[in-house]
């Protein structure tokens, strides 16, 4: 009988924790309208992470009050390979027509289910394959990173920066060498030195990999980590540092700089009304693929959504002076705000991935000339000069 | 690079020691008393959590650590109640420990992420620097307490023999939940300054993978507070060193180190069948009157 009892307390315990990590919520419209909408979505990660998850879900929570014909549901947590009866249970038990997969590892899943439900549409994020039904965004930060690169550069004394990666990957990569060519654009002998977590969320990696750092005699952080970890653990030394993905601004006004904000609502809206207005159907999506940048507003350079630049570095910034072959002398302040308006605009009349550039090894990666096309931007695995450190997967290292 | 730099970095590695060693302090009490507490890591998740919100709430970061440390010693009430009163299986009622805590902190946690404390929580005494001179206090005090008073005794004749401490006149029940409530208020304080003072924010998982460590360094300590300062302070430093030494070595290889070389230690001591402290004898093991 003690057996039963403790059986009884076992499954209590279980039931408990069912619900308290699989927790999915659905928020009911407040009007009923004639025709309602109701889309799923999946996220890899809990929407406490305030990076990644916590991004898409703030998006989520947009488009619901904006449209009062939107119903939305969403399942968090859900583990790579596990996609696939999740999008059963949303379609079938939750009566989803849009479904949004949110990790790069969702992407054959989202696929199969895609031909197993034609009559539905779905929109897969950071991928590649794409169907009649399904979709694929992304909202890339690499314009934004450069504009971090330039502040950056002109703000470290010892000419070492640090930067905290999550995985060695192209999208990851992009990001550095995009920041380490903003670096070298104003200040041609600064370096720039990397670290990897190996995590997209790891706050004690990411705190004791700036530590390291700091030994090592670097004075300035960007990272790409899901939690203010970087930014806090600079502020401790007294060392400026870049935001990434969330506003970081009030984690340590005196030292957060700038930084990378991302508004995935400028996707969702735009996708849930065209499908709601009938222009995308299960038809018509095989071609249909956003790529967001600074001129979509999908993402904004700043320390706080509207704050470029911490006007507390605004001096420092303006002190500092670069000769550019087209604009002539400039402060970096004024350089970093004239990049930002060439690249909002809609011909983006600049990119930082603009030739001629070459790798840390001499060679010439991107010709005089020539601009990066967005699948060689998905793929680049090169690291250009000033780039200090371990870098798994280098082409023509062994 | 020079090799201050070198020292200076192992100096600033030993931020992240300190909650290491706290939580471990707590688990050597639980375990010398024969309770193996698998549910360390959900405890520090759950303390970190209440920590942070009442620091928020109150702007009274010690307010804010007592309560991380009250919430830590309830819910490992939990444990105790399965493990001692109903005799659960240790390993499993730890485990599930494990899960409700760090449910629970990720449920009550959600919208306070990327709220950062009141800067007004941020007060002297309560630095980094200076908690690694209270907790070194700390551990020396729990070392004496365990070895040379008659209550420490008591724990350690109950983790060992219970039919024997209980045939001594000692109330074996009562030390054991003592014992885990205890452990469980060190884990919990652990946690809390990890959300109120090393790294003053909350995010669901922050502490995340901290109690798995600690599980390590109890072994590795050999269930000494004294050894327990070692481990944890070396265990840090290897955890910065890996991302210093990232250039030469893997860093997965480094990550992992600290449970290779728990392996490692356990290895050598039953190859060589050192004269070393093992495991207590009754730990995992539930105590009935009688048996």
């Amino acid at each position: 009988m003690k057996n039963k009892t403790l059986f009884l307390v076992m499954a209590l315990l279980c039931a408990i924790l069912m619900v308290a990590s699989v927790a999915t919520k659905t928020v009911e419209a407040e009007e009923k309208t004639l025709k309602a909408l109701k889309a799923g979505f999946i996220y890899v990660g809990p929407p406490g992470d305030y990076g990644w998850t916590h991004a898409h879900d703030e998006a989520r929570k947009i488009c619901e009050t904006f449209f009062p014909w939107l119903k939305t549901i969403y399942v968090e947590s859900v583990p790579e390979g596990q996609a696939g009866s999740v999008i059963d249970r949303l379609i079938k038990e939750e009566g989803c027509q849009v479904i949004f997969t949110t990790s790069f590892g969702f992407m054959d899943e989202t696929l199969e289910a895609a031909k197993k439900y034609p009559e539905k549409i779905f929109a897969h994020c950071s991928g590649f394959e794409r169907a009649p039904n399904m979709a694929t965004f992304m909202a890339d930060f690499y314009q934004v990173y450069y504009l971090n690169g330039l502040i950056a550069g002109a703000l470290t004394k010892t000419g070492k920066i640090g930067y905290i990666g999550a995985y060695p990957i192209p999208e990851v990569k992009r990001h550095k060498n995009a920041f380490d060519i903003g670096v070298r654009e104003v200040n041609p002998t600064a370096e720039v030195h990397v670290r990897w977590i190996n995590a997209w969320f790891d706050p004690d990696a990411a705190a004791a990999a700036t530590e390291s750092l700091i030994a090592e005699g670097c004075d300035v952080f960007a990272f790409t980590e899901d939690s203010p970890a970087v930014v806090q653990t600079a502020a401790k030394y007294g060392f400026p540092s870049f935001g990434h993905y969330s506003p970081m601004y009030k984690f340590a006004p005196d030292y957060v700089v700038s930084g990378q904000i991302v508004h995935w609502e400028v996707f969702y809206l735009d996708f849930l009304a065209k499908v709601y207005a009938g222009l995308y159907t299960n038809q018509n999506l095989e071609n249909v693929d956003y790529w967001l940048l600074l001129r979509e507003g999908a993402v904004e350079v700043g320390a706080e959504p509207g704050m470029v630049i911490n006007p507390i570095y605004e001096e420092a910034l303006k002190a500092v002076t670069v000769d550019d072959s087209l604009l002539g002398k400039i402060s970096v302040y004024d350089l970093c705000l004239k990049r930002l308006k060439q690249m909002s605009d809609p011909s983006m009349v600049f990119d930082p991935f603009e030739g001629p550039i070459y790798d840390r090894n001499s060679l010439l990666v991107v010709p005089e000339g020539t601009r990066l096309s967005v699948s060689e931007l998905t793929a680049i695995e090169w690291a250009v000069e000033g780039i200090v450190g371990p870098w798994p997967g280098e082409p023509g290292v062994e | 690079m020079n090799w201050q730099s070198w020292l200076i970095g192992i100096f600033r590695s030993m931020g992240y020691g300190t909650p290491l060693l706290i939580a471990t302090l707590g688990e050597i009490y639980s375990e010398r008393s024969g309770v193996l507490n698998l549910g360390v890591e959900g405890v520090i998740a759950f303390g970190a959590f209440v920590g942070f919100a009442i620091t928020f709430q109150t702007s009274n970061p010690w307010l804010g650590l007592m309560s991380a440390g009250l919430a830590g010693g309830l819910i490992s009430l939990i444990h105790a109640f399965l493990s001692i009163t109903l005799r659960a299986n240790q390993v499993i009622s730890g485990l599930a420990l494990t899960m409700i805590g760090t449910g629970l902190a990720g449920l009550f946690g959600r919208g306070w992420e990327g709220t950062p404390l009141p800067f007004l929580a941020r007060r002297i005494l309560l630095t980094q620097n200076n908690f690694i001179f209270f907790t070194l206090i700390l551990a020396l005090l729990l070392w004496f307490f365990l070895f040379k008073t008659r209550v420490g005794i008591s724990i350690r004749a109950t983790g060992e023999n219970p039919a024997a401490a209980d045939a001594s006149g000692i109330n074996v029940w009562r030390i054991r939940y003592w014992c885990v409530f205890v452990g469980g208020v060190l884990a919990g304080i652990a946690g809390g300054y990890v959300s109120i003072i090393y790294r003053p924010a909350w995010t669901e998982g922050t502490t995340g993978g901290m109690g798995w460590l600690v599980i390590a360094l109890t072994i590795f300590s050999f269930w000494n507070p004294i050894w327990a300062i070692l481990g944890a302070y070396f265990f840090s430093a290897i955890f910065h060193l890996s991302f210093r030494l990232q250039a030469w070595i893997a860093p997965e290889l480094l990550k992992s180190s600290p449970y290779i070389l728990t392996i490692i230690t356990l290895f050598f001591i039953g190859i060589l069948k050192l004269k070393i402290k093992k495991a207590p004898a009754a730990l995992t093991q539930p105590y009935e009157r009688g048996e």
